[in-house]
């Protein structure tokens, strides 16, 4: 359980974030959207106590990071795979971690065969690594000590598409033993196939946050027929808004079994009927982000 | 269709990885023992390259050190000058030791896990500090043995004269100065964590003093009492005087305790990048 509470960090006269207030639950995995820097990372550095709030407070598991007793043993982090001693060998890295945290050692050996590290691989030091590797060493770190949340910032970043995959089922894994997952990426498609619940960031604000689910919902159902301009009018007559589609086809504003009904009651042969998913979700994110995101000054 | 079904087996990732098994019992409700945050701190002073080499490199200019007073003059040499021959490579290099202790956490980034591992800084700092001294206090005991060991060498081998007199306080006075310029290094490192500044800071900042002491005669009476290499020479050469002691104490506050304090200050607020 992650709690963060009317949080907000100021530099100087700059925001990076402006009154944020989301949770993470147990047994989900919560996807933390945003362009890049929308505040996802200081964000996630309040929540380790690593960045100091200038007003409001975060929460692990009810109480702030730094009063965690060996925090290891709760929380396991990912903040920032680059950031190891580069004349360290990845196991070493994992050993002192296991020393500090108490853990058997053995779960050295474990979490090494977890993220698919060789022991050869492991015995080099970390400045032989592919950015790949270190996310694979950062995710085994973070797993070390069995923690029950997990705080990783842009986990995918680096790894290959197996890698994405294995990471996914991973999550999906330790989400299902009751474990909290918060992570980032600003990457929509990455996070829509993950999360269970989504948070989305843009210039130091939450502008949405719901479950997956729910923020899908909103984007309507894409349909194509043998006659659309029948079934327009069949769905207006619902009181359903309808805008066309350029490809072909159209989006009304309804579920898919609204739409059907209409089809049916009109005699309409229907081609294609979907939610209109990532699409929608895409959209949102783009709209509620474009007016902070670096890509907003270009557009 | 079955060729679908030879295509290469994909790799192991795509298998539903296996979360490794829970640890039994509850978890922890109680800190990291401080012991443990030390004996973690004494091994990444040695387990990185740079940190083993720099100890080697110490063991290097020993042995030359020593070597050289050994063949010259027929190692006919006082026992005084085979500890000075061990304790002044010491007293140069440790302190880079504990200078990478700290800045390693912020140069390598490292601070991050080390932080959200134990997050009272000032513990893993105070870890830092004792992991220090731990270093010193063996490596002050080994050079004293060595410096024993050769003169003794020298005696029954080259034939030199045993002089074995040492003032009482050239012990203490040659394990304070390592020990102190190690707490001196890490004190800059605390302040400045960065590790080519705190190294040429603990090199030039107090020989500059030194210097700016003895050419300027009115920085002359600041130096009597600040400039560490001047007020630590009596423990060299036999008796302190009370002025003298309260000499030392003071530059030992402002080069070494003043650092540290700040330093602490610092780490202990700061935003960790």
């Amino acid at each position: 359980m992650i709690s963060v509470d009317h949080v907000t960090k100021r530099y100087g006269a700059f925001t990076a974030l402006d009154d944020v207030s989301f949770e993470a639950r147990p047994g989900r995995v919560t996807g933390f959207l945003g362009p890049n820097g929308a505040g996802k990372t200081t964000a996630m550095r309040v929540v380790a106590g690593l960045t100091p709030a200038t007003t409001g407070r975060a929460t692990v598991l009810g109480r702030p990071y730094a009063t965690l007793p060996n925090p290891g043993r709760h929380v396991g982090l990912l903040l920032d795979a680059s950031a190891q001693h580069a004349g360290r060998t990845g196991r070493e890295v994992l050993t002192l971690g296991a020393i500090l945290t108490g853990v058997d050692r053995r779960r050295v050996d474990d979490t090494l065969e977890l993220v698919g590290l060789t022991s050869k691989e492991a015995n080099r030091r970390i400045r032989n690594y592919s950015l790949g590797m270190r996310q694979r060493l950062g995710i085994a770190h973070a797993l070390l000590a069995d923690p029950e949340v997990l705080v990783l910032d842009e986990p995918a970043n680096g790894l290959d598409p197996a890698g994405i995959r294995w990471m996914r089922s991973l999550l999906r894994g330790f989400a299902e033993r009751g474990g909290t997952v918060l992570l980032s990426s600003h990457l929509l498609g990455e996070i829509e196939r993950i999360a269970d619940d989504i948070v989305v960031i843009g210039g130091g604000r939450i502008v949405a946050s719901g479950t997956t689910a729910e923020l899908l919902a909103g984007s309507g159902t894409v349909v194509r027929s043998t006659d659309d301009a029948r079934l327009a009018r069949a769905l207006a007559d619902r009181a359903v808004a309808v805008t066309k589609v350029e490809a072909g086809g159209l989006l009304a504003d309804t579920d898919p079994a609204t739409v059907g009904q209409a089809a049916l009651h009109a005699g309409v042969a229907l081609l294609e009927l979907r939610g209109g998913d990532e699409r929608g979700l895409e959209e949102m994110f783009f709209e509620l982000t474009a007016s902070s995101a670096r890509e907003g000054a270009m557009a | 269709m079955s060729t679908t079904t030879t295509a290469p087996a994909a790799p192991t990732d795509a298998a539903a990885p296996r979360l490794p098994a829970p640890i039994a019992g509850g978890r922890p409700t109680t800190g990291i023992p401080f012991t443990r945050l030390v004996a973690v701190e004494l091994r990444k002073m040695l387990d990185t390259r740079a940190g083993r080499w720099l100890l080697i490199a110490i063991g290097v200019v020993i042995a030359g050190a020593l070597t050289v007073l050994f063949v010259r003059g027929g190692g006919d040499h006082p026992f005084g000058d085979y500890l000075q021959a061990t304790t002044m490579p010491m007293a140069i290099l440790l302190p880079i030791v504990g200078i990478l202790a700290v800045t390693a956490e912020w140069s390598q980034r490292t601070a991050l896990v080390t932080f959200t591992l134990e997050a009272r800084r000032a513990r893993v700092t105070w870890a830092k500090v004792l992991a220090s001294l731990v270093v010193g206090v063996v490596a002050v005991a080994f050079s004293f043995a060595l410096g024993a060991l050769a003169h003794a060498a020298a005696v029954g081998l080259r034939g030199a004269t045993g002089d074995w007199d040492l003032a009482g306080t050239v012990w203490l006075g040659a394990a304070g100065y390592v020990l102190l310029g190690l707490l001196q290094g890490l004190g800059f490192a605390m302040l400045l964590r960065n590790t080519p500044a705190a190294v040429v800071a603990y090199f030039v900042l107090p020989t500059a003093w030194s210097i700016l002491g003895s050419l300027v005669t009115q920085v002359e009476t600041a130096a009597r009492w600040l400039d560490l290499n001047r007020t630590m020479e009596p423990l060299f050469t036999g008796s302190l005087t009370g002025e003298q002691w309260a000499q030392l104490g003071t530059s030992v506050g402002v080069w070494v305790v003043l650092p540290l304090t700040a330093g602490m200050w610092w780490i202990t607020r700061a935003e960790v990048k």
